[in-house]
C-alpha cells in the first residue's frame, strides 16, 4: 500500500511539467495558505468575522444619510430598501477589489520563498482569493440570508444567492491570475490597478441606482461583469421576483470565461515569472 | 538519480528598472526600448549523480552552486540542455525562511512541510515526532516569534530532514541550535547520509567536504571546472584559490 502510494507520487514527481487543472499539491498548498491568511487576520477570534462584516454596514449608513433623500425613490420611496441595495453592493465590489487588489503583489511578496523551492505559483493568487471568499461568506451570508427572508419570504431566492456568488468567485479568481501576473512584470501595478478598480467601482450601481444611468451608456454597462452580479444579487434579497435566467447565465458565462481566461494567461506567463520574481 | 546534460542557464540581469509600466510606455515611445539583457549564468553544465552518493559543490561566490541546486529542485528550468531527476527533492531551506511567525508552531509545521513538498497527509501523521525531535513539545501553541532563533531553527531543521526525501539538497550551513542539539543534528545527517539518500551540499567547509562527500564539483563562472575525489579537488581548488591571492598580492605590490 505504502509502496504503491510513493509509486504513484514519483510518477507524478516525473510527468509534473504537464500538471492536470487542480492537482494534490496545489491543494495542499493553497490550503496551507489559506489557512495562514485567515488565521492571520483574525487571528483565531470570531470578533474579527463580526467586525469585518460591520464596516460595509457602517458605509451602507452613510451612503443612505447623504444619498438616501436623492435615490430612496427609485425603491419604492424605502430608504432601509435603498440603504440594504447599497450595502450588497458594497460587499460584493468590497471583496472583488480587496482580493484583487491583493495578488497585485502576492508572487513578489513570496519572490524568496519561490526561489527556493518549487512551489506552484498560482497557489498565492488562488490562496489570496479564497481567503477572501471566506471573509464575504462568514460576513455577509448571514444578513443577506436574513435579509432575504424578511424581504420576500422565499427561501428559494437565498439558495439562488448561491449562483451569483459563485460567479463573484470565479471573476476575481480569473482576474487575480491575471493582477498577479501584471505584479510579477510591473512593479507599478498596484498603483495602476488602483485607477482600474476607481473605475469599475465607478461604473458599477453600487450606491446609486441603475436605472439613473443615460440610456445610451446602459448597455455598455453590461460589459462590467459586476454589473450582473450585484444586480442579481440585490434582486433576489430585496424583490419579490426572481430574476431572469439570462441575468444568471450572463453572471455565470462572464466569471466562468474570465476564470478561463485568467488561467490560460497564468499559464502562459508561468516560465518566465522566475526572471522577475 | 540526477543527470545534467548540456545545461544551461540564462537570467535577465537584475540592473535596469524598467520593469514598470510607466517606464516601459516612456521607452517606448522615445524609442530607447530595449531588450532585457541576459546572463549566462550556468553553461555546458554536465553532471552525473548516481542514487546515494553524496556530493559536494564548491567554488568562489557567483559560481553558479547554488543555482544548480535550484535546477535540481526545479526552481529554475534550463535554457537549453536536460535536467532529469529521479525521486522526491527536499531543499533544505535557510532554515526558518518560510515561516510565518505570526501562526503557531504546529501551523508552520503543516506550512514548511507542504512547501517543502509533503502532502498534507504525512505532515499530519509525523508531527509529533517532529516536535519531539526538535524539543518543541511545549511549544506547540506558541506562535513562533515567540520562539528563540535557536529554537526557530531547530524545528526549520527537524521539519526538513524529517521530509522522507531521496534527494536532500543542502545550502550551506548544517549546524543549527546549541550543543547538545547540534550533536542530534549531526547524527541525523549522519543518518541520512548512510541511508543511500543522495546529498548534495554547497559549502565553503573545505574540511567538512573532505571528510564526508565522495565526490566534488569545482565551479567557477558557472562552468565545472573539475570533478572528482574530494582529496584531489579539493587540493587543486586550494591551490588555485593561493596562487589568485599571490598574483592578486603581487600585483598591489607592484603598484
Amino acid at each position: 500500500m505504502q509502496a504503491r502510494r510513493r509509486a504513484g507520487r514519483e510518477r507524478r514527481g516525473v510527468v509534473a511539467r504537464r500538471a492536470p487543472l487542480i492537482d494534490e499539491r496545489l491543494r495542499d498548498v493553497v490550503g496551507v495558505l489559506f489557512a495562514q491568511n485567515v488565521k492571520i487576520r483574525y487571528r483565531g477570534s470570531i470578533l474579527g468575522i463580526v467586525w469585518s462584516a460591520l464596516s460595509p454596514l457602517g458605509m451602507a449608513a452613510v451612503y443612505t444619510a447623504i444619498f438616501g433623500p436623492t435615490f430612496a425613490r427609485y425603491y419604492g420611496g424605502s430608504h432601509l430598501l435603498y440603504g440594504a441595495a447599497v450595502y450588497i453592493g458594497l460587499v460584493l465590489i468590497g471583496f472583488f477589489i480587496a482580493a484583487t487588489s491583493e495578488c497585485t503583489t502576492v508572487l513578489v511578496q513570496n519572490g524568496g520563498l519561490l526561489n527556493k523551492v518549487r512551489i506552484p505559483f498560482e497557489a498565492f493568487p488562488l490562496a489570496a482569493v479564497s481567503a477572501h471568499a471566506f471573509q464575504l461568506l462568514a460576513g455577509s451570508i448571514p444578513l443577506l440570508l436574513v435579509l432575504s427572508v424578511v424581504m420576500n419570504r422565499d427561501p428559494w431566492h437565498a439558495l439562488l444567492l448561491a449562483v451569483p456568488f459563485a460567479a463573484l468567485i470565479m471573476l476575481a479568481a480569473g482576474v487575480g491570475l491575471m493582477t498577479s501576473a501584471a505584479g510579477v512584470f510591473f512593479r507599478d501595478t498596484p498603483h495602476l490597478y488602483e485607477l482600474a478598480t476607481f473605475l469599475l467601482w465607478v461604473t458599477t450601481p453600487v450606491f446609486y441606482p441603475a436605472a439613473i444611468v443615460p440610456a445610451r451608456l446602459a448597455h455598455f454597462l453590461i460589459i462590467n461583469p459586476l454589473y450582473a452580479i450585484v444586480q442579481t444579487s440585490r434582486d433576489l434579497v430585496l424583490t419579490a421576483a426572481i430574476p431572469p435566467p439570462w441575468m444568471f447565465g450572463l453572471s455565470l458565462g462572464e466569471g466562468a470565461l474570465v476564470l478561463v481566461g485568467g488561467i490560460a494567461a497564468f499559464r502562459a506567463m508561468r516560465t518566465r515569472f522566475m526572471d522577475h520574481v | 538519480m540526477i543527470s545534467l546534460r548540456g545545461v544551461q542557464l540564462d537570467r535577465r540581469t537584475r540592473e535596469e528598472f524598467d520593469d514598470d509600466v510607466k517606464s516601459r510606455v516612456i521607452g517606448l515611445l522615445t524609442g530607447r526600448a530595449r531588450r532585457a539583457r541576459r546572463k549566462t549564468v550556468l553553461a555546458g553544465v554536465d553532471l552525473e549523480i548516481a542514487a546515494g552518493e553524496k556530493v559536494a559543490l564548491i567554488g568562489p561566490n557567483g559560481a553558479g552552486k547554488s543555482t544548480i541546486l535550484k535546477v535540481i529542485c526545479g526552481v529554475l528550468t534550463p535554457t537549453a540542455g536536460v535536467a532529469e531527476v529521479r525521486g522526491r527533492v527536499a531543499p533544505l531551506l535557510e532554515l526558518g525562511a518560510g515561516f510565518n511567525p505570526e501562526l503557531s508552531v504546529v501551523d508552520n509545521v503543516a506550512l514548511y512541510g507542504v512547501l517543502l513538498g509533503l502532502d498534507r497527509r504525512t505532515i499530519d501523521a509525523r508531527l509529533e515526532a517532529i516536535l519531539q525531535f526538535a524539543e518543541l513539545e511545549e511549544y506547540r501553541r506558541y506562535p513562533v516569534r515567540a520562539l528563540s532563533s535557536g529554537m526557530a531553527a531547530r524545528l526549520g531543521f527537524a521539519i526538513a530532514t524529517d521530509a522522507d526525501a531521496d534527494i536532500l539538497l543542502v545550502d550551506e550551513a548544517l549546524s543549527v541550535g546549541d550543543e547538545s542539539f547540534r550533536a542530534k543534528s549531526r547524527r541525523r545527517i549522519d543518518a541520512l547520509w548512510h541511508a543511500h539518500r543522495t546529498v548534495v551540499i554547497v559549502s565553503h567547509d573545505l574540511a567538512l567536504v573532505r571528510s564526508m562527500c565522495e565526490k566534488v564539483v569545482w565551479m567557477d563562472h558557472g562552468r565545472i571546472v573539475a570533478v572528482g575525489p574530494p582529496g584531489e579537488i579539493v587540493d587543486r581548488y586550494v591551490r588555485a584559490v593561493d596562487q589568485a591571492a599571490v598574483t592578486a598580492l603581487l600585483r598591489a605590490v607592484d603598484v
